[in-house]
Order: structure tokens, then sequence, then C-alpha cells
């Protein structure tokens, strides 16, 4: 044994791998991001107005997973009823502008309200885990809608309310506000996965306990996150009521919409920085284009594609991507990458079952 | 209102609640994955039981075990093809995929029997016994009985039997039961369509007493969530306490004065926050499973 050793360890020195250098993922993928956020840009230069409105609401959902990534992706919370920062933004910014407040004094207000909100929901909802803290979010997301639709907060009947319009020149403006909010949200990202705040949600998604005995201050760290992704949430809600000048509890608090954050985040990759960002594009363009085409089964099709991205997907495209791509074990033929990719994957997907 | 009648309503409503949170319940306990399409089942079971009486003229009571049939094949099915394929996989995964579930199965029965509210009355809906003042609906009674027999058969399945104590094995612990030659494929396979047959049992009983469209499985999978955080995960009759206790709370709350009936959502979230703060095991409940 001991012959077979000593000519060994020199070379297993050698082959050591040197020490990797820092990534510069986070910069690819910021560039990514830019370019992507670029290009849609384009779109009131380019497309008609229905254009203009479509990308409208698919940015708006580009935000809200954006948003959502930060506790979800990661913090690595489960957090189901997003959606409620979403209607507080919303009703704030219209209860303002129905008693003759400046828009964006609204906004603002909303914001604030959102993340006061989320700071108080958080102090006891952040305490629990997993499945506790997933139902509890859905739970106060119901509440709120049933709240809302009671007290009838609207005026209009139902919590229904109804705002002045705004002049038809702003709708471009609405589309470039949706647009520098998700590029704020791109550079928090990126600011988080640089950052020793966002190091410390990560952590809390890898193992809480090593983190905490690390000395990480979790739980203010995840109450932190939660209002973090209030505040976007809540910002797109409020140009949300303005943009569609009337709305209802059913739509500003409904539930498939806090889903809808987690699916798009999942399909992408959650805690990535362009995982939302590509992940919300594809599936809401591709929604719309179904809708447009006389498609009725919208929640049917949500449903399937659910049911599939949850199946092949469980860490999002660009996690199967990176899987695909990884360099092989030294030795394979370079004919055989290709099949030894695919099986790669098929492993990956396989390895959630029984 | 009386007390009598008050008390009466809070025990036939809380028994009722045992069986809309039952099958979740095992659900939950044996393969940790909390069924968010658990209240689409029980509209299933709802509609089922509604086809049988329009169609075929059978009584709600007498097609449960059809329905349950049914609903039996169905959870087979969806445990077979789509959740024991992630069954692995992080929280968030299940958590997802059942809501898709949900989003799926609620569309479809939109699509077949449109979103009207529905309702089945039978010859003997209004009938029922008086003591004193209180009555007590015979139609409420039956599912009271019903709920309880189920809870005590399925106790029994678990406790008593072969089949049974595989499903606890493999609840207690995956890969000891893989290797006493247990199948997990089909004892998960089996647990979910059990659930899924008791949710349809509960999705009969509930046809009968209460209108219903196919957009009310998401309140029952709140108050389902609610109920086994209260009763705690692990026994069937833990069930039955929480769903007691939630249904006295549902009773109660909107005689307070100046809160009125419509919040039973939030009642729901507020009896969840209170619980998980106070008693995260449960009223009865062991940490039995994580």
């Amino acid at each position: 044994m001991s012959s077979g050793t000593k000519t060994q360890t020199p070379s297993a020195i050698e082959s050591h791998p040197p020490e990797p250098k820092e990534s510069r993922e986070w910069l690819w993928s910021l560039i990514l991001g830019l370019v992507i956020l670029g290009l849609v840009a384009t779109v009131p230069v380019l497309g008609d107005a229905s254009a203009l409105h479509t990308w409208t609401l698919i940015i708006m959902f580009v935000v809200l997973a954006q948003s959502w990534n930060f506790i979800g992706g990661f913090t690595g919370y489960s957090a189901f009823g997003n959606v409620v920062f979403f209607g507080i933004g919303a009703y704030t910014t219209g209860l303002m502008l129905l008693g003759n407040q400046p828009f964006w004094l609204g906004l603002v207000a909303g914001a604030l309200v959102a993340a006061l909100f989320a700071f108080l929901l958080g102090l006891p909802v952040l305490r629990l885990r997993g499945h506790y803290f997933a139902i509890a979010t859905l739970g106060i997301a119901e509440a709120m809608r049933e709240f809302v639709t009671v007290r009838d907060v609207g005026g209009g009947g139902g919590g229904l309310m109804s705002l002045p319009l705004p002049s038809l020149a702003s709708y471009v403006g609405f589309f470039y506000a949706f647009l520098g909010l998700s590029l704020l949200c791109l550079l928090i990202t990126v600011f988080l996965t640089r950052s020793r705040f966002g190091y410390a949600l990560i952590a809390i998604r890898e193992s809480e306990q090593a983190a905490e005995a690390l000395g990480v201050p979790t739980y203010w760290y995840k109450v932190g996150a939660f209002v973090l992704s209030a505040v976007p949430t809540a910002l797109a809600g409020g140009l949300y009521a303005y943009w569609a000048t009337g709305f209802d509890p059913d739509t500003v608090f409904n539930v498939s919409v806090s889903v809808e954050m987690v699916l798009l985040t999942v399909l992408g990759g959650p805690g990535t920085i362009v995982g939302p960002i590509l992940g919300a594009i594809a599936f809401e363009y591709a929604s719309f284009q179904l809708q447009t085409s006389g498609f009725s089964l919208h929640n049917t099709l949500l449903g399937l594609s659910i049911v599939i991205v949850t199946i092949f997907l469980p860490q999002g495209i660009l996690r199967l991507i990176r899987e695909f791509v990884r360099k092989p074990a030294p030795g394979t033929p370079r004919a055989n990458r290709l099949v030894e990719g695919v099986r790669r994957v098929r492993r990956f997907i396989a390895a959630n079952g029984v | 209102m009386a007390f009598g009648q008050v008390f009466v309503n809070w025990l036939l409503l809380g028994s009722l609640y045992a069986a809309v949170a039952l099958g979740f319940s095992l659900v939950w306990g044996i393969m940790n994955i909390v069924n968010l399409a658990h209240g689409a089942l029980i509209i299933v079971g709802a509609y089922t039981a509604f086809w049988l009486y329009t169609q075929l003229h059978i009584d709600p009571y007498l097609g449960i075990p059809l329905t349950m049939a049914v609903l039996f094949v169905v959870g087979w099915i969806v445990q077979y093809v789509a959740i024991n394929r992630v069954i692995r996989a992080p929280l968030l995964v299940t958590f997802l995929l059942t809501f898709g579930l949900d989003l799926l199965i609620t569309d479809l029965i939109q699509q077949f029997f449109s979103s009207d509210l529905r309702s089945i009355n039978t010859a003997y809906a209004g009938n029922g016994l008086d003591i004193g003042s209180t009555h007590i609906a015979f139609d409420h009674l039956i599912a009271a009985v019903i709920a309880v027999l189920l809870t005590a058969a399925l106790n029994y399945f678990l406790t008593r039997t072969r089949t049974g104590n595989a499903i606890l094995a493999t609840g207690m612990d995956r890969d000891a039961a893989r290797l006493m030659g247990i199948s997990i494929r089909h004892t998960y396979a089996l647990t979910f369509a059990i659930g899924a047959a008791l949710a349809g049992a509960a999705g009969a009983m509930l046809s009968e007493l209460y209108p219903f469209n196919p957009s009310l499985g998401g309140t029952f999978t709140l108050r389902a969530f609610v109920i086994v955080v209260l009763g705690g995960l692990g026994t069937p009759w833990g069930v039955v306490a929480g769903g007691l206790v939630f249904g006295l709370a549902e009773t109660v709350v909107p005689l307070i004065p100046g809160v009125g009936p419509g919040y039973d959502d939030a009642i729901a979230f507020v009896v969840l926050v209170a619980v998980l703060i106070f008693r995260p095991n449960g009223l009865l409940g062991k940490p039995f499973y994580s």
C-alpha cells in the first residue's frame, strides 16, 4: 500500500486544481439582463398600442417575479401571499388619488404602507418555517381580500374602486415606469449576490441553523428581505391601479397572481439574477399570445405549465442548461458529450422522484 | 340564539370539518406534502355527487361509496403520474405542483359544470329532530355521524391492518420501509388515493348541505390546513379535535357584537397564526412528522 501512495502523492498535488478565480458570472448576468430590458425598451417605438399594452403587463410580471425572488429565491422561504403587497399598493395609491393627491405621492404612500405591513406581518409570520410559513402568507392574502371586500374600501360596492382616467399620452410613461422599476430590481438583485446582506439570505436558504450558529441574525435578515420584496411589489400595484383605472379586490388580491410570481421565478431559476426576467417574459408572452388567439382556458394552461415546470424544471431553465453544459469528467470522448449531457439532465430530473 | 342551538350547531359543524380535513391530514402526515389541491378534490366530490343525483337519482349520502371510488381512482393517478416524481424535491416544488393541480382541476370542473351556484335538495332536507327549542336537522346529523364513522374507519385501517401499517411505516421512515419490502411508489399512491377518497366523501356531504360552485376549493384547503394544525398531525382523532375547535371559532366569532358574518377566512388565518405561535405542535399532536 505504502509504495503506491508514495508515488501517487506528488502527482495528486500537481493535479490539484488551482484556487478558483472569482466568478464573473454576476457581471455576465447583469449585462444579459440589461440587454433584455434594453430590447424591451424599444417596444413603444416599434410596436403598436396593443403591443404596448401587452408588454406593460409583461414587464409588470417581471417586476413581481423579481421582487418575489428576494424572499423566495434568496432566503428560500415559500411566500405564497405576496400579492397582498400588490393589493395594498393598489388600494393605497387609489385612495390617495381619490383624495386629490398627486400620483407620485400615492405611489410613495403605497410603498410605505406595504413596507410597514410587511414588517408587522413578518414579525410573527417569519418565525414560522416551511409549510406553515407558506400557508400563513397564503391565508393573509385571502383574509385581506375578504376584509377589503366586506368593508368596501374602494367605495364602489364589494371593494370596487374607480379612478380618474390618466391622460392617453401617459401610457408610454407607465410602460417606462414599470421598466425602470424592473431595472431597479435587477440592480438590487445584483447587489444581493455581491453583498453581506445577500450572502446572509443565501446562508439562510442553505441552512438556517448553520447561519444562526455562525452569528447571522437570521430573523432580522428575513424580515429585511420580506420588506425588500414588498416595496417593488407595492409600487407595481400602485402603477397598475392608475394604469387600469378600475379594479376590485378579486383582481389585486388574487392568490393566483401570487402563485404566478412563484412560477415565473421557479421557471427561470430562483435566486439567480436573470432567471425571473427570462421566466416572466417567456411565460407571460406565451400566455398573452394564447389569450389573444381566443384560447379561454387560462387557468388550465397555468395549471398545466405549473405541473410541467415543477416536474421537469424544478430549479429552473438556467440550472438545467448549466447541468447540460457542465464540463464532463476528464477522458470523456468529445463525441459522447451530447449523450452525457442528456443523461445528466435526465438524472437531474429523476433525482426528485420516489 | 339559544345556547342549546349554538351548541348543537357547533358539534355538527365541527364533525363536518373533521371530514373536510381528514384526507388532508393523512397525505400531509405520511408524505409531508401539503396538498393544495385538496379543496379541488372536495369540489370534484361535490360535483360527482351532484351528477349522480341529477343523472342517476342517487341520494348523495347513499352515493358516497361511489363518489369515494371515483376520487380514489383520480387520486391514485395524480400521485402516480405527477406527485411521485417530485416527492424528494424541496418543499416549494411540491407546494407549487399541488397548486397547479388545484388550478387545473378547478378550471376543468368549471368547463364541464359551469361556474353557477348548484345545490341538491332532497325530500328530507327540511326535516329534523326538535328537542325543546333546539332543532337538529337530519341531513346535518347524518353528515356528522358519517364523519365520525370515517374517522374511526381510517384509524382502524391504519393501526389494525397490514396495509395500514405499511402506510404508517412509510410515513415514519421511508428508507427503512423500503428495506422491509414495502413498495414506496404504490404505498404513496394508495395514501393519496385514500386522501382523495375522503375528500370526495366530504364533498358529497357538503353538496347536500350547502350550495357550491367550483371556486370554493381554496377556502376548504385553507380550513383543512388550519384544522390539521389545530389538531396536530399524527392521529385521525386529532383531526376531529381540530375540527371541533375550529367549528367553535366559526360559530362563536360572528356572534360577537360588532364583527358580524363574512370574515370566515380572516378567522381561519387568525386562529392559524395564534396556534402556530402558542402551540406549534397543535392541541393534541406531537411533532411526529417533521
